[in-house]
């Protein structure tokens, strides 16, 4: 797929085309970052006397990395690469937030607009599963419950039984 | 020579102890099943496995973790065999000859080779660890904050030249790594570093949220764009697991080759196993009689790299035992195993704590040859397990994370975190951003910057002080020349070749 397709140069300034974009965005984001954390350790001492201060190393790592960064993008402007690849949202979506109810359910999270209460190992378990397995275009109910449930004993046995981890397991106990 | 065998059997007499045995015999039967799982590689395996091995004893603790790396690699070359969907860069190669060896209904022998060369390399490559350990950590001791500094550097340059795609893009990963490691409170004045006045960042990024994120829930999520009903898992039934007289016959040769190759490859920073397994193969097709018979099933394409990558895999344990450096991914994934554990990864593991420096050692030549007994009457449970679809598997594969990561610290913000690092993993490989050059820095981030600091100051400011001393001379020389090297777009375009092939 990568033979030279000519991406459509969208975005890319007035006098420059941006050649591959994959590189450009990818080399802008670098300095992104390197700004973020210059200006996050700005409030750092630097050098004192021959010893190195606390923002001395991260100041002069993200200089390197803006550096880096800023060639990342050049290349992008001089060289013809492919288009970036299409990033999926659903199953990502729904991945991301089964981890983040699992996250709030299993000791209880307080949110602006509500509160969840510490629900334990198993229901965050089998909510976990229930709506990640969403994110997948093949999903069926029957087994996936079937599968989630086996899982959920699966993960109690190893976790609390096996590895005697301590785990509330129901919101009640 | 009496001293190797005093240790070895010191390292035995730990090893051999039932629990140990029982760790190491759970950790390759762990690794193995969750290794086997298409789509998930070595170092994704290892990750998600870290967690159940952190209530352990650490002697227990990091014998399983060598038990889980060697299954992981031996689940990643069963799946290459029987369904052609390598988990990993290292079983690409495997996955040529493997597969053809299946479909010709030959899937017991691959297999069966696959696991006899492991085991010859794991006995070899064992011996060589013992017997390398006391002259490199002498070695060690010589070694100032200055050379520390110059060789995690040279450890970085390997893993840049090694990663596919483009060397800038490698460098930045490093730089990101090293800038993530510096989150959290300063080593020597305990000053928050890039907080944002977030509590739970104060005492830095978790290692395994960032691992777990970036290889477990990042290939969860790339492997979900893919459609998963395509795999061509071998439908003929495995009959015959033992190779005939003639394989035997036919793979001796490959499999010493191989493990010789692995052995050199593995101690050399950056990428070990992989290249170990490429550079085998290559090897034994050029010097083949029959080249133009490679990639249509013989048996020597199974033996060499299986056995190179299992001697690289374990030599690649010299640099990080003895002197403290994680040569690749695998390894750095290890140094945060045993940081956990209260244990520092160098030099001064063999003298201060010989039983766990042997008795790891002489749990690798057990942990192969438990996979030797435990994988061929298993192949079955893996063909059953491979059968499994995928969209019930990421499933189980999810819960699983989110409970080991929240079950080491009780914390809910680490599952989050590690959400995070999986968006931040997806992203990378859609910008050709390698994850492994980052985590090996983050891991080495601390140690480098802590050797870089101590250095600077000893030589009272003066940065010239990495090129004075010989030994950190050599070191960044070797470096600059190693990423020239690689910089040198003719050499880039031939290295790619290689790894097409």
């Amino acid at each position: 797929m990568a033979e030279g397709v000519k991406a459509p140069p969208n975005g890319g300034g007035l006098r420059f085309k941006v050649r591959a974009p994959r590189e450009f965005y990818g080399g802008l984001s670098l300095i992104g970052v390197a700004i973020l954390a210059i200006w996050a350790s700005g409030d750092l001492p630097g050098m004192h006397g021959f010893a190195f201060g606390p923002g001395t190393a991260p100041r002069l790592f993200a200089g390197l990395l803006a550096l880096v960064g800023a060639l990342v993008a050049l290349t992008g402007l001089l060289f013809d690469g492919p288009p970036i690849e299409r990033f999926a949202v659903r199953g990502p979506a729904w991945v991301i937030l089964a981890i983040l109810a699992f996250a709030g359910m299993i000791r209880g999270v307080h949110l602006g607009f509500m509160t969840i209460p510490p629900l334990g190992l198993i229901p965050s378990t089998f909510a976990a599963f229930m709506i990640s397995i969403i994110g997948s275009s093949e999903m069926r109910w029957v087994e996936s419950l079937i599968a989630a449930v086996a899982m959920t004993a699966f993960c109690v046995g190893l976790f609390v039984y096996l590895l005697q981890l301590p785990f509330q397991l129901w919101p009640w106990y | 020579m009496s001293e190797l065998l005093a240790n070895l059997a010191l390292g035995f007499s730990v090893a051999a102890h039932p629990y140990n045995i029982g760790f190491c015999l759970l950790g390759a039967l762990v690794g193995t099943l969750v290794g086997v799982l298409p789509g998930i590689g070595t170092v994704a395996t290892v990750a998600m496995l870290l967690p159940i091995t952190f209530g352990l004893p650490p002697v227990g603790a990091l014998i399983m973790l060598a038990g889980i790396y060697y299954g992981a690699q031996y689940g990643g070359s069963t799946t290459s065999v029987l369904v052609n969907i390598p988990g990993e860069a290292g079983s690409v190669v495997t996955c040529l000859d493997g597969h053809q060896m299946a479909r010709q209904g030959r899937a017991g022998a691959a297999l069966a080779i696959a696991a006899i060369g492991s085991f010859f390399a794991g006995c070899v490559s064992t011996v060589l660890v013992a017997a390398l350990g006391t002259p490199l950590t002498s070695l060690a001791l010589l070694f100032g904050p200055a050379e520390y500094f110059s060789l995690m550097v040279l450890g970085l340059i390997f893993a840049v030249v090694l990663a596919k795609g483009s060397v800038l893009n490698a460098i930045a990963m490093i730089l990101t790594g090293l800038l993530l490691s510096m989150v959290g409170s300063d080593l020597e004045t305990g000053a928050g570093r890039m907080t944002f006045d977030i509590a739970e960042l104060s005492d830095g990024i978790g290692f395994t949220n960032v691992a777990m994120g970036v290889f477990g829930f990042a290939e969860i999520i790339r492997n979900l764009e893919m459609s998963q009903e395509s795999r061509d898992i071998v439908k003929a039934k495995i009959k015959g697991l033992m190779p005939t007289r003639q394989d035997l016959i036919d793979s001796s040769g490959a499999i010493a080759r191989g493990t010789i190759l692995g052995s050199l490859l593995g101690i050399l920073p950056g990428g070990g196993a992989v290249v170990a397994s490429f550079a085998a193969y290559t090897f034994e097709k050029r010097i083949s009689k029959h080249p133009e018979r490679f990639g249509r099933g013989v048996i020597e394409g199974v033996a060499a790299p299986e056995a190179a990558n299992n001697a690289a895999a374990q030599t690649s344990f010299i640099p990080l035992l003895t002197l403290g450096i994680p040569p690749n991914a695998v390894m750095a994934l290890m140094v945060g195993a045993m940081t956990i554990h209260g244990i520092v990864p160098g030099p001064q593991v063999m003298t201060k704590q010989p039983e766990l420096f042997w008795g790891m050692v002489a749990s690798m030549w057990l942990g192969n040859l438990m996979l030797v007994i435990i994988n061929l009457p298993l192949v079955g449970v893996w063909v059953a397990l491979l059968r499994v679809p995928y969209r019930l598997l990421y499933p189980s594969i999810i819960v699983f994370c989110c409970i080991g990561i929240y079950s080491i610290n009780n914390s809910p913000t680490d599952v989050v975190i590690a959400a995070i690092f999986g968006l931040v993993g997806y992203w990378l490989t859609k910008h050709d951003f390698e994850p492994a050059p980052l985590v090996l820095a983050f891991v080495l981030g601390p140690l480098m910057e802590e050797n870089l600091r101590r250095a600077m100051l000893i030589a009272r400011g003066d940065a010239t002080v990495f090129l004075t001393r010989p030994i950190s001379a050599t070191l960044i020389a070797l470096a600059a020349a190693l990423l020239v090297l690689a910089a040198l777009p003719m050499i880039r375009k031939r290295r790619d070749e290689v790894f097409v092939e």
